[in-house]
């Protein structure tokens, strides 16, 4: 009887079985990637806004505090975003006619908010509070990346929960004095593991419980 | 034409052997080629009208099977007639229906290949298909009993940004695995056998396709002695495998309902009965399999009336087993001297369930020991009668299992009923109409008897 | 399946509006639940949008509160309204207010529902097109000139009960503007019978406040003092207060006579079924005890008995005995309760009148209906009333109104009455206008409000300013104005106080000593014929005026826990002569009015009596309340003696089965079940006898114990406080975001409330147990749940991960409590009920707690968030979470202190004295769940002359 199969079709079928078995474990790694990476976490993204507001210019520069503008950042869960009177203390004085600010002057004339996009962005389940951070010595850089040197607003880190639990996990590791709170420059010193011990202490941060689910969902 | 040598020679133990689990017209190896392949190979010599009618039935019942599954996942849960206290209702029923179904065709070769029982050959085939296809439609209701389906894989442990992992204490995620490996193992054990047979029919196929693909499948099988030793060795091993597995597929079947704190599923006996139970309701669905096969394939010659006596035998066996069972249920509750598992035996009886319950009592308990009578045993109408009356009867003990514990639980403030809806019933019978579809084409394009093993047994029969 | 019947179209396109069958919807979901799983992928763009100005004192995410009052039947109870970036979410009692005392009602709970009722009237209409004030305005000028002409010949205002000093200053300078104007006022749910036997008794009308918590020994004569009304907080809370103390001469005990189950006749230690006409035959014997010469009065053994029993007992406690009748009793019964707490120096206070008119609503709205029909009414300005819907039905006031040539409807919804009114002006809700009211005991309070109101509507105020010929002007200077006076100097100060407060200082009624109680001649009754209808105000709906509201109608009857609709109920004996079955449509006649109505069969029932409850069978009420149950307003007349029983009923079986809707289904208790709530005597505990299950009492377990290094969160409920009021359930929905999932659902046997209130009938006496999750140590849920959504955390909450839950519902299939709840369809989000989904009842959000979507799984969390809160407050203070600092939204509902939460670790919270009573038990704890919630069994406190008959 004529032959049905061309000698490489061996090849083809040692390469069919090896392929069933690798194949999966490639979706996954493939899958975990992408994941990880920034295209899904968004980190290193740069938004456009309607008003191309510098924070290198106003605080790396002009040396602004941050609590200027986020003036809830202490008190509330949410730092807040400045009304545009908040704007137009300096402006009604500086750049009084740039195109840049028409925006702003605007919506102080009409009344109209000015529609900024969100850089950092949490899922809606997870309740996160701005002012217990700082209360208990998690700066703002820690999340927010060095500020006074970003042009434009951009998300510094991943956000991922991974992310979320590691310093949860091991919080001394990002604690710092609380001089140093606003400071955006600041980077952990040499011996920050003991220092950071000191600073748990002091801030009474206990890492025993800071994983419980309850902490951030509801 | 390339015949396969029969692996051994048969043995003395088997000489004077009187029993014959072939009948005459299947004494060469070239009779039972022939009977079985010719319906795949030479279509025009068949007339196909039942095979179509049957086609076109499943297929329409899969298609609303797939419209089902489309509405629940569109329009939520709520389609079907759960409600908050019995939370569970036909798609886990039908998902511990199907797994059990799903058990016997292992069960039957793997079991008794080790045990040496011979006239496994002829139905383990098609028995095994089954395996495959019911525990595969088995392994589609949980997911689609999820109210967020989108996220069953959760339940395995992948890594994650989110840096959390499933719960190891759960026995759904003891299932998952279960059923996963089971599939796998399945497929593996089932086309292992194949292999010989694809090889056959590569060897008789006419036209070039269908060589071509049997070829392709038969991965250069040529029935050397070499290939013969090693089928064996790994068949046998993929067996010993197999048994363990069934048994523990079952068990955590059980243990999903075992490993709770409710009335009437906290029990120890669950994950033996529950195999039992299986192993039940699938030599049930394999007769019923049997004799459409037999009848189909015109196959008198292979199936003999012995194979339905055997398989009856080992019914009634069950039956009884699971009249203990339920037995032993009605004892512990009362010697537990718990007020809500009293109750609830109560309720099993007497309750807003009960009309179900006498019935499946009748069906799984009374009905088969009609099976004490070789005259029955021996009638293959009324012992396919039988094994559909078990079937159902172990349906309506799957869905009891959740109806009577959730409606008639620990507060009597919680009491509720169950009332399905147009949807459950479709989503059943839709799973059946999958089920038949699978299996129409496996006849169609598979020998539903395996060749090699027959024509060994052939010559294990007819060369004293 | 059958059940379906009223509603299900609507429910069906509810359902299917998760996504309707098509492709794209499918799409949709499948990407929102991606982009729900992935960390950002896909989702689109988010914006943050600040003020332009920030206003004062706002953080936006700090929530702020605000002191006011919002009116039942007119009558003030004192609240304090949360808002979040300036929406008014939940609403909490005032503690320094009398009526509240901090606690509060359902219907107090559901207001900021109300608030955003997508059916509210949002424009002016003159018939059916749509109008503006400025029209309106012009039309009424006109029509006031000639009423002006004729000195108000013409002129009818009608509103309901007014309390409000500032509208009562308004009407009595109108009515002096134009003195041949009236002024009407009618309100369903009256006091009529009360006043006019406190004038019989003492020749003017007085408001009689019983003292509860000074008596030892109550005796309620057809009386619900502690069911829904305005004064039912602060009655509960005093009465539960007296049945605190182990002893039994410290134990107020309660007696209790009534045709149809009561709160007050649920908590009673002694409990008679009376037909209503009976009731004086009752109250005679009692007075004849107390020595009246009285005649002999027919009644049936048990009563007698019982009279004598409770008379005895009275006397026993002079000063602490008390007797108080229900409205449904005629004046002549109020007048000789007077007259025996006369004799027996009862704790109660009499105050005048809070509502000063002297007329009573019935005759008042009589006049009113007579005035028009004889056609002397040219302008009617109708006030917030709706007669149209609830007068009695022999007055047709719905026809009356077409009669006259001008009338105006000032309210909150296009409803039975506007649409019978030429203008239908939108009425601002409490939560949106300045005003004031008094409290059914006097005190005043300034409601101020919480948000600008959302549509373009008036306050009462602003109407009668407009009808004076002023122009409408802003309550807030007409409120100031009426106050200035009592300010002294300093309006400035004494304004920020009294809004602080929330009550306006030392403003309570007055107590007078009202002259002797003349002994009245009252003519006992003879053996009823015929069956007679007791009316009653609904449990959950009042008087129906908030029909509308989803939370109300789907919060369950205490008894019956009916849901959606009422139902007529029988008494046993009844039911078995007319051969009637719970469900039965039947044909009720009387009074020439005919209504069709499900049968209800309750158990401990007075025989030849039906009883049914106001409220319900609106037509205009929206999309929610519309042809829910059926409207018994129609029965009543206006010149039967009283509006609260209807004597002569006929039924006849309809010939149909309808569908109740029930929360539960099984509710009597024997043998071992018992268990489930447990009751004790007095006596029974001091003979050291214990409730099962203490919650110390745990099986042995292999489980390791579970950290004690933090906080360990428990709860108490006390049954014996529980008077089943339900202001928990419905607080616990507005705090959490709890859904309602509506008739079609209900009848599916699905429901969403995260604490719900078991109702055990245990030898025909019913109970209440609260259950809220038990927050299990060794939670059933927990191990088996796939993906670890359910789950324990250090401080012993057992929490729902609703975005980790696949919704495999296991959790719930082994919960022994059945106290978790599933989205069947996205309740919520996509698939609400009705018009719940519409954009502004998304309002009433809690912020702090996720809006759950379909497919997950959800319980009680113990005000997870309020915990958070107070942690965080106390961690940045370096401090523990002090006791009493957490309190969950049920607790600080429940008038009776009934719950409590706190810390088990803490040796000094509250809740271990509770937990370690004789009486404490943990609900099922044989199990080995080792619930954090546990309970108090229910104590009684029975006359041992009586023995356990009547128990």
């Amino acid at each position: 009887m004529p032959q049905l199969f061309r000698p490489y079709a061996d090849t083809v079928a040692r390469s069919v079985l090896v392929a069933l078995l690798v194949l999966p474990f490639a979706g996954i790694a493939l899958a975990y990637w992408t994941m990880r990476s920034n295209y899904i976490t968004g980190e290193t993204v740069t938004l456009e806004q309607p008003v191309p507001f510098s924070h290198a210019h106003h605080v790396g520069g002009l040396g602004l505090d941050c609590r200027y503008c986020h003036s809830g950042v202490e008190t509330s869960a949410v730092a807040g975003v400045p009304p545009t009177h908040t704007c137009m203390t300096c402006h009604s004085q500086l750049y009084t006619q740039t195109a840049m600010l028409a925006p702003v002057r605007e919506s102080l004339a009409n009344g109209t908010p000015i529609h900024w996009n969100k850089v950092n962005r949490l899922p809606d389940y997870v309740y996160f509070d701005h002012s217990i951070h700082i209360a208990k010595g998690v700066g703002c850089s820690t999340c927010h990346g060095p500020v006074d040197r970003m042009r434009l607003m951009r998300q510094a880190a991943p956000l991922t929960m991974g992310w979320c639990l590691a310093c949860h996990r091991d919080p001394a590791a990002h604690l710092r004095p609380p001089e140093k709170i606003f400071d955006t420059e600041w980077q952990p010193p040499a011996d920050q593991a003991e220092q950071g011990k000191k600073l748990a202490a002091f801030y009474h941060v206990d890492n025993k419980h800071l994983t419980d689910c309850s902490v951030c969902h509801r | 034409m390339t015949l396969a040598v029969p692996a051994q020679a048969p043995t003395s133990e088997h000489a004077g052997e009187l029993e014959r689990w072939t009948q005459p017209g299947a004494r060469t190896y070239e009779d039972v080629n022939a009977l079985v392949s010719a319906p795949l190979l030479d279509r025009d010599g068949w007339t196909w009208r039942a095979w179509w009618i049957g086609f076109a039935i499943s297929l329409a019942l899969t298609t609303a099977f797939a419209v089902c599954i489309f509405v629940v996942f569109s329009r939520g849960l709520g389609v079907w007639g759960v409600n908050s206290t019995v939370v569970w209702g036909f798609a886990i029923a039908n998902y511990v229906w199907w797994i059990g179904i799903g058990n016997a065709g292992t069960l039957i070769s793997a079991m008794l290949l080790l045990t040496r029982q011979k006239w496994r050959a002829s139905t383990n085939r098609f028995a095994e298909a089954m395996t495959l296809f019911a525990a595969a439609i088995a392994g589609i209701f949980p997911i689609i009993h999820l109210g967020r389906p989108l996220y069953f894989y959760w339940l395995t442990p992948y890594p994650n940004t989110m840096t959390v992992w499933p719960q190891w204490r759960s026995a759904l995620i003891w299932d998952f695995w279960a059923i996963l490996s089971y599939i796998l193992f399945s497929i593996i054990f089932w086309y292992v056998g194949l292999i010989p047979d694809l090889a056959t029919l590569r060897d008789r196929a006419r036209s070039r396709v269908a060589r071509k693909v049997y070829g392709a499948l038969a991965l250069g099988w040529r029935g050397s002695l070499r290939h013969w030793h090693a089928y064996e060795i790994l068949h046998l091993t993929l067996a010993c495998l197999g048994v363990p597995l069934v048994v523990s597929l079952h068990s955590v079947v059980g243990m999903d309902f075992a490993a709770s704190l409710m009335p009437g599923w906290q029990e120890t006996i669950f994950p033996p009965y529950f195999v039992v139970g299986a192993m039940y309701s699938g030599f049930a669905m394999v007769v019923c399999l049997a004799a459409l096969v037999r009848w189909g394939f015109r196959l008198q010659a292979l199936i003999t009336v012995e194979h339905f006596d055997v398989m009856a035998k080992i019914m009634l066996m069950a039956s009884i087993v699971m009249g203990l069972s339920y037995a032993s249920e009605w004892f512990t509750a009362w010697y537990q001297g718990d007020r809500a598992g009293r109750s609830l035996v109560v309720f099993e009886f007497t309750g807003s369930y009960s009309v179900m319950y006498w019935a499946l009592l009748l069906c799984n308990v009374a009905a088969p020991q009609a099976f004490w009578f070789a005259a029955v045993r021996r009638s293959v109408p009324l012992v396919f009668l039988l094994a559909v009356v078990i079937n159902i009867g172990m349906w309506l003990e799957r869905i009891l299992i959740i109806w009577n514990t959730l409606s008639h639980d620990y507060l009597p403030s919680s009491w509720r009923l169950y009332f399905p809806t147009l949807w459950d019933w479709l989503t059943m019978i839709g799973s059946l109409g999958l089920f038949a579809l699978m299996f129409l084409v496996f006849v169609r394009l598979l020998p539903s008897v395996s060749m090699h093993e027959v024509r060994h047994l052939v010559a294990e029969e007819t060369e004293p | 399946m059958t059940p379906r019947a009223p509603s299900s179209e609507r429910a069906h396109r509810a359902g299917a509006a998760a996504g309707d069958v098509d492709r794209r919807g499918a799409l949709r979901l499948m990407a929102s639940g991606v982009a729900l799983a992935l960390a950002s992928c896909g989702r689109p763009p988010e914006e943050v949008v600040p003020y332009v100005d920030m206003p004062e004192r706002l953080t936006p995410g700090v929530p702020l509160r605000f002191a006011t009052a919002l009116p039942l039947g007119g009558y003030a109870r004192g609240v304090i309204v949360t808002s979040t970036e300036g929406r008014p979410i939940k609403v909490e009692g005032n503690p320094r207010h009398p009526a509240s005392l901090g606690a509060t009602d359902v219907f107090c709970e559901a207001a900021v529902l109300s608030l955003c009722d997508p059916d509210r009237l949002k424009v002016v209409r003159r018939g059916d097109e749509i109008a503006t004030w400025s029209a309106f305005e012009a039309a009424l000028l006109g029509q006031m000139e000639q009423e002006r002409a004729r000195h108000g010949a013409g002129l009818r205002i009608l509103t309901n009960r007014v309390t409000s000093p500032t509208l009562l200053r308004q009407i009595d300078a109108l009515l002096k503007a134009l003195p041949e104007a009236k002024w009407h006022r009618y309100e369903p749910i009256d006091d009529d019978a009360p006043l006019a036997g406190a004038a019989q008794a003492f020749g003017r009308p007085l408001t009689a406040l019983p003292r509860f918590a000074d008596a030892r020994v109550v005796l309620a004569l057809d009386a619900d003092p502690i069911g829904a009304g305005p004064g039912q907080i602060r009655f509960g809370h005093d009465l539960v207060r007296a049945r605190q103390s182990h002893s039994a001469q410290e134990f107020l005990r309660l007696y209790a006579v009534e045709p149809a189950w009561t709160l007050t006749g649920a908590a009673a230690d002694h409990r008679v079924a009376l037909h209503h006409a009976l009731v004086r035959n009752l109250a005679l014997a009692v007075a004849h005890e107390l020595g009246a010469p009285s005649p002999d009065t027919p009644l049936p053994p048990d009563a007698a008995r019982f009279a004598r029993a409770a008379a005895a007992d009275l006397k026993a406690r002079a000063g602490q005995g008390l007797v108080v009748a229900g409205r449904r009793q005629p004046a002549e019964v109020h007048a000789l309760c007077h007259w025996i707490n006369a004799q027996l120096r009862a704790p109660i206070d009499y105050i005048a009148p809070v509502d000063p008119s002297s007329m009573s609503h019935n005759d008042s709205l009589r006049a009113l209906a007579d005035d028009i029909a004889s056609h002397k009414v040219q302008t009617l300005v109708i006030i917030g009333a709706n007669p149209a819907y609830d007068a009695p039905g022999d007055l047709h006031f719905a026809d009356a109104l077409a009669a006259v040539p001008f009338s105006v409807r000032l309210g909150s919804h296009d409803d039975e009455t506007a649409t019978r009114c030429t203008w239908r002006l939108p009425q601002s809700h409490p939560l949106e206008s300045w005003s004031d009211l008094r409290a059914h005991e006097g005190t005043a309070s300034i409601v101020q409000p919480l948000i600008r109101p959302l549509y373009d509507s008036r306050t009462a105020h602003q109407m009668l300013a407009l009808v004076g010929g002023a122009a409408a002007g802003a309550s807030l200077d007409q409120v100031r104005a009426t106050w200035t006076p009592q300010a002294g100097g300093d309006l400035g100060g004494w304004w920020r106080r009294t809004l602080q407060d929330g009550v306006v200082a030392n403003s309570a009624g007055k107590p007078v000593t009202p002259p002797s109680a003349k002994l009245p001649q009252v003519q006992p009754a003879g053996t009823p014929n015929g069956l007679s209808l007791a009316l009653a105000p609904d449990p959950s709906l009042w008087d129906g005026g908030e029909a509308n509201n989803a939370w109300l109608q789907e919060c369950p009857r205490p008894f019956e826990k009916q849901v959606w609709g009422n139902a007529l109920h029988v008494s046993e004996i009844d039911a078995r002569r007319l051969k009637l079955e719970d469900g039965d449509v039947v044909r009720v006649q009387a009074n020439g009015r005919t209504i069709e109505a499900p049968v209800l069969v309750r158990a401990g029932q007075a025989a030849d009596t039906l009883a049914a409850t106001l409220g319900h069978g609106r037509t205009h009420a929206g999309a929610i309340g519309n042809g829910i149950g059926f409207d018994v307003y129609a029965l009543r007349r206006s010149d039967a003696p009283s509006r609260w029983a209807v004597d002569g009923v006929t039924l006849a079986p309809a010939g149909r089965r309808q569908n109740l809707l029930l929360a539960q289904h099984h509710f009597r208790l024997d043998g071992e079940a018992e268990d489930l709530q447990p009751r004790l005597t007095l006596a029974e505990l001091a003979q050291g006898k214990h409730a099962p299950n203490a919650p110390s009492a745990n099986p042995p377990t292999l489980l390791p114990p579970e950290s004690r290094d933090t906080y360990a969160w428990a709860m108490v409920i006390d049954t014996t406080a529980c008077i089943g009021c339900n202001a928990c359930v419905v607080a616990c929905q507005a705090e959490n975001n709890v859904p309602v999932v509506g008739p079609a659902e209900i009848a599916m046997g699905r429901d969403m409330h995260w604490l719900r209130v078991d109702t055990y009938e245990v030898h025909g006496r019913p109970g209440f147990s609260p259950i809220p999750c038990m927050h299990c140590e060794h939670a059933p849920c927990e191990p088996v749940c796939p993906v670890a959504a359910s789950i324990h955390d250090s401080e012993g909450l057992n929490v729902q991960v609703y975005n980790r839950c696949v919704g495999t519902r296991f959790c719930e299939s082994n919960c022994p409590y059945k106290v978790r709840r599933f989205n069947f369809f996205g309740y919520a989000d996509g698939a609400e009920y009705a018009n719940l989904g519409a954009e502004c009842v998304r309002a009433v959000f809690n912020p702090d707690v996720t809006v759950r979507g379909r497919g997950v799984m959800e319980k009680c969390t113990y005000c997870v968030q309020r915990i958070s809160r107070a942690r965080r407050a106390a961690e940045k203070e370096n401090r523990a979470i002090r006791d009493g600092e957490v309190v969950t939204a049920c607790e600080a509902a429940c008038p009776t202190r009934a719950i409590s939460f706190g810390d088990r670790n803490d040796p000094k919270a509250a809740i271990q004295a509770q937990r370690a009573a004789p009486h404490a038990y943990a609900l099922l704890g044989d199990l080995g769940t080792r619930p954090r919630t546990t309970y108090v069994a229910r104590l009684r406190n029975p006359n041992p002359d009586l023995g356990e008959a009547q128990a």
